[in-house]
Formats: structure tokens, sequence, C-alpha cells
């Protein structure tokens, strides 16, 4: 089974690719158009910054080559919706091409090319006597985001696909319930012939409409039959895809290139913009630089990039990544809530954990001076709460020893020292305290 | 002004090189008169493009070219018969009139820009404002006797002009009187956010500049009929007289040019003209309860010409896969070396000259029994600086035994439309440009 | 010219051509394609070749804006509800 997705994301301009239009919604059709959307007769397009730059971050984070110089072509399709006639699209030099991204930090997805385009109007399919197109939305920018053929199964494309939205969402900030604004075709053959399901929108369809084809074409293969080179679109509510139309030949679109909008030297515009790291590839290289385990990188990160960051910078003052971890998952985290609050400096965390690296204080009082640091606390009251504490969780240690057991063999077990504790002092610490005060125990212990 | 405006009917029904006529004929505060090709968009009058496809078409929009001239006080006069869509070298595949020629009513205007030339060539000091793909400026200014400029691709915003060919396409300017040409370049040239091909161009500056040196390209002299081969030779000489040096040249590249420019503009202008389906502008009397393809089929077999058509169907052919390589890709491959062959001879000589056309106009029943081997070669020398994107002028140089005008077309580097101009001033005065006598 | 191909080429351009044009246009493509082939050996420049000069970097800045009345600009169509109406899609 050979399953690739062509993905269109609408990029969060507010306005046009091509004109000035509006891209928010409209109070009525075909109110946010002009005569360049419109394709009238003697109309130029005049190209979007902000669309350009969006283009450039997908593909930085898709980790593709991107061209000194790139351009548009013209793919000549009609419709009633597509009002020149002509998509303007990119053919030869696309803004990004043979990309690879990580699927789970593991499996490379190759990315075929990641192109600019415009969006066509939308056509209102009403029975016999005509049809409604409303071209509000001719000429917003796109990017077509096409992979290589690398997935296996209808669920691992879904996967992809949910981790990819994540990540396209914190590169170019695109705003919330964005879902249905991500458009999906997906091309799938079972045996020779690539059968391609357009314009399937949301996770859920995606893998409903790959599983349909995937039957289909199996039962029809068994059969003895021959699949069709086609174009079929999916019923949601039915949950079957139907043809649409035997697959014009690509030749068909006659691409030529877009002169109207000349060239773009984008090389130093691709050296001036960073991309954010995306959350899934910050995990993944974390845990491979430091050498941790994915899981755990999953965690911090999930918690707070920032406290990520801070792990890194741990990890690099301490010269021990092990050490910066349990930090980091330990004391760190307990506070975290509390230092974002104050809003205070990463750097004096990263002070006091490496002068117990180097030995000028134990992990004790290490533990102490982040509690007051990041809570702004006084250390001479934490330290009698925390000597209070941990006289508590020893005396309850040591009338429970099973409980030691219990924990390393699985950590919730703590549970049950923070009920104690909670219980005899009325709540007075934190959870995270007393998860501290164990481990400190615990590890005084062996 | 105002005898001008009240002859025009009488004049449009003698030389149809109206496809409408300005319907008010108050002057208001009017500081001189112009014309349009009808491939650019007009507010107040129709834009048709000489197409059927476009009838009843009133864009919201005036080009930018025709808002400059109106901005400096013109009054647009009428809309100039074409050639359907630019398609054409003798303004005979219009919807809206055949213009004849103001020296000989049975000849052709030439085109695509005919209308243009022919109310340039009428009218006493009159502009019109043309486009051109390849040689559509040229070819009618030397069959109509009159001064036709084609400025840098660029120079002139393109905003407002229907497409023909997208990199080959330019907004000039003809005219019996060269000084119009110098007053009025600058008004329409510059910088237009609108249009980003204008983005590119270095500000116009008028200084004087002159040519000093001519190379003719031998090559292009063959083929040329004797009237205009004698009538270009004694130009030569008046030139010579002029203090401007002449010498022979070979330019091997610029046999390529006319394919080269029927490739790029088929391949272009059969996506441009993708957009007339029968809906949003222009005529849309169909039934719309038909399937969109039968739809779009329907009005394009019922509306578009022949010889448009026949483009449209050689351009789609050159770009479909496996043939876009060996005809479009190629072309604009071998346009790169036409113009960097260009530059070298531009090295040597200031100028490039030629005859515009191989002949004078010809008349109507010749053209209607011509072997597209005839018709086919007939831009050859008027495309090439087309296909560069280089400013070229075509100047009244002589007449036949007839009495019918013969051109010569010369050609400068990208943005010098300087010495072209400061040419077309010192000729006018050295040459006796004879008008056609207009009776009604 | 193979009329399969002609009548792919037709189709293509939505255009309905008849017995007559079909032939016609085959014998005037093999004219046409015959003279074009010369520069098949033509010598090449150097460059992108998008425009015949060098049209580069010409950007908007992100600003939308209403410059039409858009009712203005249906005023010629055939419309319903303020929907364009074209032909059946089904």
């Amino acid at each position: 089974m050979m399953i690739g997705l062509e993905i269109h994301v609408q990029l969060p301009t507010a306005s046009k690719m091509f004109c000035s239009c509006p891209t928010t919604d409209a109070e009525a059709p075909n109110t946010h158009v002009c005569p360049i959307c419109l394709g009238m007769p003697g109309t130029k397009p005049v190209l979007n910054k902000k669309a350009v730059e969006c283009g450039i971050k997908l593909a930085k984070m898709l980790n593709c080559e991107i061209p000194d110089i790139m351009w548009f072509a013209r793919k000549t399709y009609f419709y009633p919706d597509m009002s020149k006639g002509v998509q303007v699209t990119q053919y030869e030099k696309t803004v990004g091409s043979k990309g690879v991204y990580l699927l789970h930090g593991k499996k490379p997805i190759g990315i075929t090319k990641i192109q600019l385009e415009e969006d066509p109007g939308k056509t209102k399919r009403v029975g016999d006597q005509s049809s409604l197109v409303d071209y509000n939305r001719a000429g917003t920018p796109l990017t077509e985001i096409v992979t290589d053929p690398d997935f296996s199964s209808p669920a691992e494309a879904r996967e992809f696909l949910k981790q990819l939205i994540t990540d396209i969402r914190h590169t170019i900030d695109l705003p919330g319930d964005g879902e249905r604004s991500i458009r999906c075709d997906c091309n799938i053959s079972i045996g020779k012939e690539r059968v391609e399901v357009k314009n399937v929108t949301g996770l859920r369809n995606v893998e409903r409409a790959l599983t349909f084809e995937a039957i289909r074409q199996t039962k029809i293969l068994k059969a003895g039959g021959k699949v069709d080179r086609e174009t079929r679109r999916f019923d949601e509510e039915r949950g079957v895809t139907i043809s649409v139309r035997k697959k014009e030949y690509e030749s068909d679109y006659g691409y030529i290139n877009e002169p109207d909008l000349g060239v773009f030297h984008i090389g130093e515009m691709v050296r001036s913009i960073s991309i954010k790291e995306s959350p899934v590839n910050m995990a993944i290289r974390i845990s491979r630089e430091y050498g941790i385990d994915e899981k755990t990188a999953g965690q911090i990160v999930s918690t707070s990039v920032n406290l990520a960051k801070t792990f890194e910078a741990i990890a690099e003052a301490t010269g021990s990544p092990q050490k910066a971890v349990s930090w980091t998952t330990g004391a760190i985290s307990a506070n975290w809530k509390a230092f974002e609050a104050a809003g205070k400096d990463p750097a004096g965390i990263v002070r006091i954990t490496k002068r117990f690296a180097d030995g000028d204080i134990t992990d004790i009082e290490a533990d102490i001076e982040l509690k007051a640091y990041m809570t702004g606390s006084d250390i001479g009251t934490i330290k009698e709460q925390s000597a209070g504490l941990d006289q508590i969780v020893g005396d309850y240690l040591d009338s429970h020893p099973e409980i030691i057991d219990e924990i390393k063999k699985n950590e919730k077990a703590i549970n049950r020292v923070i009920g104690h504790v909670m219980k005899e002092t009325g709540g007075r610490y934190s959870s995270s305290d007393i998860v501290s005060a164990t481990k400190g125990a615990l590890a005084s212990r062996l | 002004m105002k005898d001008i405006l009240a002859s025009l009917p009488g004049l449009n029904d003698k030389y149809s090189m109206f496809s409408c006529i300005a319907e008010d004929a108050d002057l208001g505060d009017s500081k001189f008169l112009f014309s349009a090709e009808d491939g650019l968009t007009s507010k107040d009058m129709m834009t048709r493009c000489g197409s059927k496809m476009l009838d009843g078409h009133r864009p919201v929009f005036d080009a930018a070219a025709i808002e400059k001239m109106r901005a400096a006080g013109g009054k647009l006069i009428g809309k100039c018969n074409m050639d359907e869509f630019g398609f054409g070298s003798f303004g005979t595949n219009s919807a809206y009139g055949i213009p004849k020629n103001p020296f000989d009513l049975e000849r052709s205007c030439g085109g695509s820009a005919g209308g243009s030339a022919c109310a340039a060539a009428a009218i006493d000091g009159h502009v019109s404002l043309g486009a051109s793909t390849g040689g559509s400026i040229c070819c009618p200014a030397s069959f109509c006797g009159v001064y036709g400029l084609v400025p840098t691709y660029g120079r002139v915003s393109r905003y407002g002009l229907v497409d023909c060919g997208n990199s080959l396409d330019k907004v000039g300017l003809i005219s019996s009187d060269p000084e119009l040409l110098a007053r009025f370049l600058p008004v329409i040239s510059g910088k237009d956010p609108r249009e980003p091909t204008s983005c590119a161009q270095p500000e116009l500056e008028l200084k004087g500049e002159r040519i000093g040196s001519v190379g003719v390209p031998e090559e292009q002299l063959e083929g040329v009929s004797k009237d205009v081969l004698s009538c270009f030779e004694s130009s030569l000489d008046v030139l010579r007289g002029m203090g401007v040096e002449v010498k022979m040249i070979k330019m091997p590249s610029l046999k390529y040019a006319l394919s080269t420019c029927f490739i790029i503009s088929a391949a272009e202008s059969s996506t441009n003209l993708a957009s007339f389906v029968g809906m949003r502008y222009g005529q849309q009397e169909g039934d719309l309860s038909m399937r969109f393809d039968d739809y779009f089929t329907y009005f394009r077999t019922k509306y578009i010409g022949e010889e448009a058509r026949q483009r449209i169907l050689y351009g789609t052919y050159i770009r479909m896969a496996g043939l876009r390589e060996r005809y479009y890709v190629k072309a604009l491959r071998v346009r790169l070396h036409i113009i960097e062959s260009y530059k070298k001879a531009f090295a040597e000589h200031d100028a490039i000259l030629t005859p515009t056309m191989p002949f004078v106009s010809p008349k109507f029943e010749e053209i209607a029994k011509m072997t597209s081997d005839e018709s086919y070669g007939i831009d050859r020398l008027a495309c090439p600086p087309d296909v560069a994107g280089m400013p070229h002028i075509s100047v009244p140089c002589g007449y036949d035994g007839s009495g019918m005008p013969i051109g010569m077309q010369l050609v400068t580097d990208h943005w010098k439309e300087d010495p072209l101009i400061t040419f077309a001033k010192d000729w006018g005065k050295a040459f006796d440009v004879r008008r056609p006598e207009v009776s009604l | 010219m193979d009329r399969m191909i002609m009548e792919r080429v037709a189709k293509a351009a939505h255009f309905a051509l008849n017995e007559e044009e079909i032939e016609r246009y085959c014998k005037d493509f093999d004219e046409l394609f015959n003279r074009l082939n010369m520069i098949d050996g033509a010598p090449e420049g150097e460059g992108h070749g998008v425009n015949p000069l060098e049209v580069g970097d010409v950007l908007r800045d992100d600003v939308p804006g209403i410059f039409f009345d858009p009712y203005e600009l249906l005023k010629d169509m055939k419309t319903y509800e303020n929907y364009v109406r074209g032909p059946r899609v089904l």
C-alpha cells in the first residue's frame, strides 16, 4: 500500500495572495472581491510578502532545500470558481523541495515539495439549473505540502497529519480551530493505479477516506478487476468515496512561468527568517543531543518550552544531562508555575544547580535555594518547613518500610506518602514538596 | 479639437479605425485628444479587444496608460480596432470593423494595432496608445506611414492591458508627429505598484542623447521587396548625411526571433484566454444548465474567432508535457540568446537598423489569397526587438511607386528610449513625411 | 499530427471542432511545426528567462483594503443572492 498526502494550508495573512482583499469571513458572498481576484481582464497580481515568509518558515520546518531564487507558474484549469481559468502556483522553482519530516521522531517522511499558490473560489452545487459561485475565497494564500508516498497505513497518515498540524500552527502562528482550513488530497494505490481523493477535511476523515479506498481497491483487485486512475471525493456523511472524474493527465495543465510577478531572490529572506523550533522537533532534538529518553524529553517540552530551554542551560552548565533531568523534573518542575508567574530569570536556576555540581552546596541546600529563588520566599522559612517535612516523611518511611519497595517498583506509590503528610499537616506542604522530600529520603537510604 | 470630435463618426465610416467612439462631445478642460487600442481597459467605453467574446464588457477601471493620459489633460476620443486579442498582422481579425489604410482604402493598416495607426495617420496632431507583442505597433505604423514607438518591456505599466503574451507585451505610442512621442512617453512611463514588471525600471530621462552609429544586420535584408530595399538604402545615405555611422553587421540569432516569439506568445496567450468562458463579464448569453465543460466549450467555440482559436490550440499543444521542453522551455532559452546577441551588438553600435516590414501594405484581396508561408514571415523584421524586450521605433522613410509608405525600425538597448526619441525628432526634420489626403 | 492528439488539444482548450476543422488543423499544425522546429538546434543563453529583463522582488505588504465597491463589480454578472451564477458542476 502506498499512501501520500497533499496538504493545503491557508496561510494566516490579513490580505489575499495577489490583491489586498481581506481574508477574514465576509458578511455576504462576493463582498471580499476585487477585479484581480475576480480575474477581470487587464488586472495584474502583486505578491503578498507575508505569504512568502510563511512559505519559507514552513519549508524550514520541513527541512526542505530552499532555492536562492523562485518564481511562480500558471496552471491552466477550467472550472467556474477558478476566476482566471488559471491558478497561479509554483512548478519549476518552488519555495521548498526534498525535505524530510520525522514522524514521532523516528520515521522519516519525505517531503516532495512545498509550494505557494492561490485558493480558488467556492462553488455551491445546486441541482440542475446552474452553479452558484462565491469568489470570497479566491486568491487566499495557500501552501501545498506534498509528501512522498511514505505512509504504510491510513492510521499512520492520520498520525502524521496530527503532528504536522501542531507543528504548522506553532511555526506560522496559525490561529485556533484551523483544522477546516487545512485540506488534504489523499493519494492511495494498492495496485498500480493511483487514486486521488480530493479535498478531505479533518484528521478523522482522512483516515476514513483512506481506509475506505484501501478496502475498495483491494476488493476490486481480488476480484480480478482493474482500479481506474481517477479523482474521487469523500462523502463525509456516508463515509464513502465517489468518482468525480477520470484523472486528467497532468500534461494538460500546461504549466508555464508567470511573468506578471517576476522572480524572487529569497536567499536573504531565508537567512534572516529563523523559525521557532516546534515542540515536536525540540523534544526529538533534546532526546538525541542529551541522550535522554524521548518520553522524558517530551514531558519536559510539553510542560513548557522555556522549562526545556532551562534544562538545556543546566545540562550545558553542569555537564551532566542526567542530573539536569532530575533537577528539571524534580524541584524545578515543582516550582515552575510560581516561577513563571513571578517572571524571574532562569539564569538564577542555572547558577544554583551549577553551585551544586561544583560541590559548593549539598543537594538539600540546592533544593531549598531553588525553591526560595523560584517562589521568592525566605530561605529561613523554607528550611524550617523543609526540616519539618523531612522529619515527617522520614518517620513515616521508618514506620512503613514496605512503601520504600513499592515506590521502587512504581513511583505512583509516593501518593501514599503524600496522602499521609497532607492528613497529618492539614495540607501545609505542597504535593511536589512532599515528592521531592520523599525522593531525597529514599536516595539517602540507598 | 471640436472639429475633430465632430468629424469622428464620418471618419470612422470611411476608415473603421474605431470600435467605439466617445459619446460625449464635451471637451471640458481637455488639453489634447488621444485614442487607445481596444486592448486597454477604459471605464467610459467598452473594452472588447476586437472579440465578440467581450461584447458588452465595461471595465470598472482605466488602464494605467489611459489613466495617466487623462490625468495629463487628455480626452479619450475612441477605442481603436485591433486584431482579436492581438492576433494578426493586417487588422483583419476584428469583430468590430477592419481599419482601412488612409493612403489607399483597399489596403490594410497592418496589425494588431491597425486602428491606432489608422487614427494616427488620418487625424492631425493625434496620438494613439497601442500595444505590441511581436511587431504589433511597428507593423501598422510602417504600413500607415507614421511613427510607432515601443518602449522597453516594463517601461509603461501594463495595468489594464488585456494580456496577450505577458512576457512580451508593451504599451506604446503611435503618431504622425515625433514631437508627440517625446511629449507623451514621459507621461505614460513610470513605476506602478499595481504592476510588478513596471517596477524594474530606472527613471526615464530624455536628455537628447543621439545615435552616432547603427548596425544593419545584413541577413535581415534577404527577401525584402525591391521597393522597400531601395528606399531603405537611400535612407542609409540620409543617415550618413546626418553624421550617423552605418555599418553592415551579422546577427544570425535574429532568424530565430519569429519562431521564438510565436511559441512564447502562443503559450502565454492560451493561458490568458482561458479566462474567457462566458461568465463574469462580456458575452454571457448561454444556458447555465449545461455542464460547465460543455458550457465553456460552447462559448469559446462560438465567440472566439478563427485566428485566436488557432493560436490557443497551438499554445495549448506547446504547453503539453513532453512538448513544453522542446518548444516552450527551448524558446525561453533562445530568447536569452537573442538578448545576448543584441547586447553584444550594442557594444559596437548605438542602434540596430532594419526595414520595419519586408513589403508595403498589401491589398485586402491579396491578403485573402496569401499562403500561410507568406503571411507567417511578415513580422520577421518587426518582432525581434519585441522578443528581446528592447525599445524600438518605426519611422516613415519613403514611399513606393504607388505612394504607399515604407518604414524603417531602430532598436536600442533596454531602457534607452532617449536616443530613439531624439532620433525621431531629428528624422522628422530631415525627412519629409507625407500625410494622406483625408476627405470626407 | 495525429487526430487523436488534435482532439485532446481541443478538449483541453475547450473548443468543439467538426471533422473538417480537425482535418484542416492537423494539416496547419504540421506546416507550422515544421517551421517552428528550426529552433531545435538554436543556441541558448544564460538565465531563467521568466522575463526578457530582470523583474525581481516586487512584493506588497500584507495590508487589507477594499478599493472597489463589490456590488458595482457584480453589476454585469448573472447573480442570485449575491452569488455569481455559473454553469452546472454536478
